[in-house]
């Protein structure tokens, strides 16, 4: 086995053990997930609700208080993925920065925190869609959960993103709930009967949306809302991972593989 | 690692003239410095004179102004503060590190745990450490692949007497291993341990009296 594979190996293994030593989010996740889906279903009216699928050019009518449970069930995960991450990443920035200079390979950290990002998002739209499972028969689980996890994969990277320019926890938190807000209220039709503006089409979970409600009522694939979906999970932690590459890097001194004493000229610092 | 073979007296680390400032507050105004192999060295200031400023240039943390750093050999570098996980335990910081230098053990490690008496911490969390048990972890990560030149940054603050004590058996150690050490501090007790000891003041590096095992006034 390479270097570069043993140290993707052990830092694929430390991040997940970091995600796994989140008690707060763990709880939030277990917790949280069921207690929104119970209450969305039972709570919420069953007045039909009209949903346009953009990509697909239909229009679905489902219970409101399915959609409703459907937007929710996105705006807890994703707010408790961009939590996640944003913990994750900020509270290891020196640790990685230090990591890097004593000489681990910087891809290795930024990839291994990117699978950890995929296998967290993939259990957790795995458990929220097994939830809303246990109330309706979606027409398509594969395709909700696919929907679950575009939206908990975008927002784990704008919780990266979050970390690589904010300091501190609260006003990442602060700034993931309002992001999540702005943008999944938005597309709710219960609270705006206009959700299907389309200037919607242009927030980051509108992928996200229109692909969990496609699987909820009819028997399409809408290929095109995957792959913006995609294209805004892989931009954010793109982006995330330029910010990570830029906080580690280093203006390392001129090594000699000799001895100093007859070097008379030298580089300068950078 | 990369590990150059250097003999002892020979220079390691060479500082030519370092420049830095912040806006438009000069920091370092011209420092120099040979660094040779077997060599303890004190660099004493006050605060905010530039010390932590000049070790984040020499390990790579921040770029100079202007002047040149050259070194030979593997670098070691403890951080004033405790750069340590707080998710992980003694033992897995040791692990990742190890990947981190390309080590095939942890002998020289765990060797330094029981040196520093914290070997029966291995296991817990860096989150349920002391203070002066989470700097024993900050020094033994810059120092378990045998570095040939090591940067120490405050490296004995909430250590107890006791520890203190053997922090500088350590460094004794090392330099008669042939490590080059250069530990700074905005005090120096025991500076008849150190080979030499340097001042910064007002960004310029000048070399002291040694004044026997008394605290250098800084």
């Amino acid at each position: 086995m390479t270097r570069w594979w043993s140290c993707f190996r052990t830092a694929l293994r430390f991040a997940l053990i970091e995600q796994a030593r989140n008690r707060l989010a763990l709880l939030i996740v277990v917790l949280f997930v069921p207690l929104w889906a119970t209450l969305a279903f039972t709570v919420v009216a069953r007045t039909p609700l009209r949903f346009r699928i953009r990509s697909v050019g239909r229009t679905v009518v489902m219970d409101g208080n399915i959609v409703v449970q459907i937007n929710g069930a996105l705006q807890a995960l994703s707010l408790v993925i961009a939590f996640m991450m944003f913990v994750a990443t900020a509270r290891s920035a020196l640790f990685d920065q230090r990591l890097v200079r004593a000489g681990y390979p910087r891809s290795c950290l930024a990839l291994a925190k990117c699978t950890a990002l995929v296998l967290v998002s993939v259990l957790v739209a795995a458990y929220a869609t097994a939830w809303m499972r246990l109330f309706w028969r979606p027409e398509q689980p594969w395709l909700l959960a696919a929907g679950m996890f575009t939206g908990a994969l975008i927002y784990g990277g704008i919780g990266i993103v979050l970390a690589a320019v904010l300091r501190s926890e609260l006003a990442g938190m602060f700034l993931a709930i309002m992001i999540s807000s702005i943008d999944l209220v938005l597309q709710n039709p219960l609270v705006n009967p206009n959700a299907d503006s389309p200037v919607v089409r242009f927030l980051p979970a509108c992928a996200a949306v229109q692909t969990s409600v496609t699987a909820g009522g009819l028997q399409v694939v809408p290929t095109s809302c995957l792959l913006l979906g995609m294209g805004w999970a892989v931009g954010m932690t793109a982006l995330g991972m330029a910010a990570f590459a830029v906080r580690t890097r280093t203006h390392r001194p001129r090594t000699t593989q000799g001895n100093l004493a007859g070097v008379e000229q030298a580089a300068p610092v950078p | 690692m990369g590990d150059a073979v250097v003999s002892a007296g020979e220079p390691v680390l060479r500082i030519r003239d370092v420049c830095k400032s912040y806006r438009r507050r000069p920091v370092l105004r011209g420092v120099s410095l040979d660094l040779r192999a077997g060599q303890l060295v004190g660099i004493v200031g006050e605060n905010g004179a530039g010390k932590s400023t000049l070790l984040r240039i020499l390990v790579g943390d921040l770029a100079a102004d202007r002047g040149v750093v050259e070194r030979v050999g593997v670098l070691g570098s403890c951080p004033q503060d405790a750069v340590l996980h707080q998710a992980f335990s003694v033992d897995q910081h040791l692990r990742f590190f190890q990947a981190a230098y390309g080590m095939a053990g942890l002998d020289r490690a765990f060797e330094l745990l029981e040196q520093l008496h914290f070997s029966s911490y291995r296991n817990e969390r860096v989150a349920a450490l002391s203070g002066g048990t989470r700097q024993k972890l900050n020094l033994v990560l810059a120092l378990m692949h045998d570095p040939q030149v090591l940067l120490l940054d405050e490296p004995y603050q909430g250590f107890d007497w006791e520890t203190y004590l053997r922090f500088w058996d350590l460094a004794a150690a090392l330099r008669d291993r042939g490590c080059a050490v250069l530990v700074v501090s905005h005090l120096a007790y025991d500076a008849s341990r150190l080979d030499t000891l340097y001042r910064l003041q007002a960004g310029v590096l000048q070399e002291t009296e040694q004044t026997g095992s008394e605290a250098v006034p800084v």
